[in-house]
């Protein structure tokens, strides 16, 4: 008897808190909208599946000298697997079409006011009693309407790391949620007739300038921005590798095996942040809220910025492709065009929205070295 | 940190931050634009390539593809 009620307090049914199951439950959300909407699957999968893990009890995953600990401590409170990750986006990332046509930069420039104007928001909603967000807490909130996983969680475990968990899943989840947020919002700031506007085709950019923009990037960096250069380093040795093109065995490990492998214990690492003492707050319904503010806004200042741009262009431009300067790779582009084509059905924005969506990516890191820098240092 | 204070230096931040980005940004599209002065067009090789294949086409076949082509048209008339 005695032997079958140790038995029985060692089961999981024994000894599960609401708090652990209701954390569960979150992490089969995740699986769910990973598996069967297909919302960002690569990451919502593992981060849901090490949400369920962290929550086990008695299994001790996220216990000092647990699987979990070890991941989270090797990989993202170092800041090495954002990194990693960041090296093998720069690898895959074609930086042809902002070459091509640079004063796209501007818009990526314009789309990161989301992340500035979250950042005041996050700081007022201390008014409402209940929040207690701090500059730091507020700067990695605020990152999310950088649109770029990697940032955020870089950024995230450089100021608030007890925040993570909430604040990955915040940005994956709205990246995923970039066709159904995006539209309404470009559509509402535009009229037909502009989102008709037809550009001009993109010229050819020479090998040459492919391999000297990842060292210019990284040299300005170097000399006016070294907060940055952690994030836009790891980018440029990623996108040095693709365009030298005497290195192809490692550009193609950074942008696939790599990436692979590191994604998988990225989102582990992440989802064991999820425990129910952490995500249980009303911190995270605060961060959920903000991070879909971030976006909109981050959204609606692109728009406008290619708005502006368009009016003393000599060239034109099409508003559409400003909403593409908030990154989220290349899913941004693809909704610019697929809005253009539903006005014109023979305007494919695609190529013209890749230039501010990759502006957006070293926007976002940019911003991000500039929050370490300011609120970090 | 009063609420207010802490208003006003994320007011600050925010105005120092998208200066910030736009600069930085806005230096890159003139480094951007310095390469490209600097980095002439690669010489296209992609003309020579039509012309092989108007060679391999023989006269007859020409001639009996031009032959269908009036036919045709001659019948929609």
């Amino acid at each position: 008897m005695e032997g079958l009620l140790k038995l029985w307090n060692d089961t999981g049914l024994a000894n599960f808190e609401v708090g652990q199951v209701v954390m569960m439950a979150v992490g089969a959300l995740l699986l769910y909208l990973a598996i069967v909407r297909g919302y960002e699957p690569l990451l919502l999968l593992p981060i849901g599946f090490g949400c369920v893990l962290a929550n086990i009890p008695m299994a001790g995953f996220t216990d000092e000298g647990g699987m979990l600990w070890y991941v989270y401590h090797v990989g993202i409170e170092t800041g090495v697997f954002p990194l990693l990750i960041f090296m093998g986006v720069g690898a895959m990332t074609d930086f042809g079409a902002l070459i091509a046509n640079p004063k796209m930069l501007f818009l990526g420039a314009s789309a990161q006011f989301g992340i500035f104007a979250t950042l005041f928001g996050a700081i007022a909603l201390n008014l409402v009693p209940g929040f207690e967000f701090s500059l730091a807490d507020a700067s990695a909130i605020a990152i999310i309407g950088g649109a770029d996983g990697p940032t955020a969680i870089f950024l995230a475990s450089k100021l608030a790391p007890e925040l993570l968990g909430a604040i990955a899943v915040a940005a994956y989840s709205y990246m995923a949620l970039v066709p159904i947020i995006q539209p309404p919002i470009m559509k509402a700031l535009t009229s037909v007739k502009e989102r008709e506007i037809v550009m001009e085709q993109l010229r050819p950019v020479s090998k040459k300038e492919k391999v000297f923009f990842p060292l210019a990037v990284l040299f300005a960096t170097v000399l006016f921005l070294p907060a940055a250069t952690p994030l836009v380093g790891m980018f440029c040795l990623g996108n040095l590798m693709r365009e030298c093109g005497v290195v192809d065995r490692l550009s193609s490990t950074a942008q696939n095996e790599l990436i692979n492998i590191v994604t998988i214990f990225l989102g582990l690492a992440v989802g064991s942040k999820l425990s129910a003492e952490k995500f249980l707050t009303i911190e995270t319904i605060g961060i959920l809220l903000l991070g879909a503010v971030a976006f909109s806004i981050g959204t609606a200042s692109g728009v406008m910025m290619a708005k502006v741009m368009g009016r003393f262009s000599k060239t034109p431009i099409n508003p559409l492709v400003g909403a593409a300067g908030v990154s989220a790779v290349p899913m941004a582009a693809r909704v610019a065009n697929k809005v253009g084509l539903e006005a014109n059905p023979h305007n494919f924005l695609l190529m013209h929205a890749m230039g501010p969506n990759v502006a957006g990516v070293l926007g976002s890191a940019v911003a991000a070295g500039i929050l370490l820098a300011i609120v970090g240092g | 940190m009063d609420v207010f204070e802490a208003l006003s230096t994320a007011a600050n931040i925010m105005l120092l931050g998208m200066v910030c980005v736009f600069a930085f940004l806005g230096l890159l599209v003139i480094v951007i634009n310095t390469i490209a002065k600097y980095c002439p067009e690669e010489a296209k090789a992609a003309p020579a390539k039509q012309n092989n294949v108007n060679d391999q086409v023989s006269p007859d076949v020409v001639a009996a593809i031009s032959a269908a082509v009036h036919k045709y048209r001659k019948s929609r008339d």
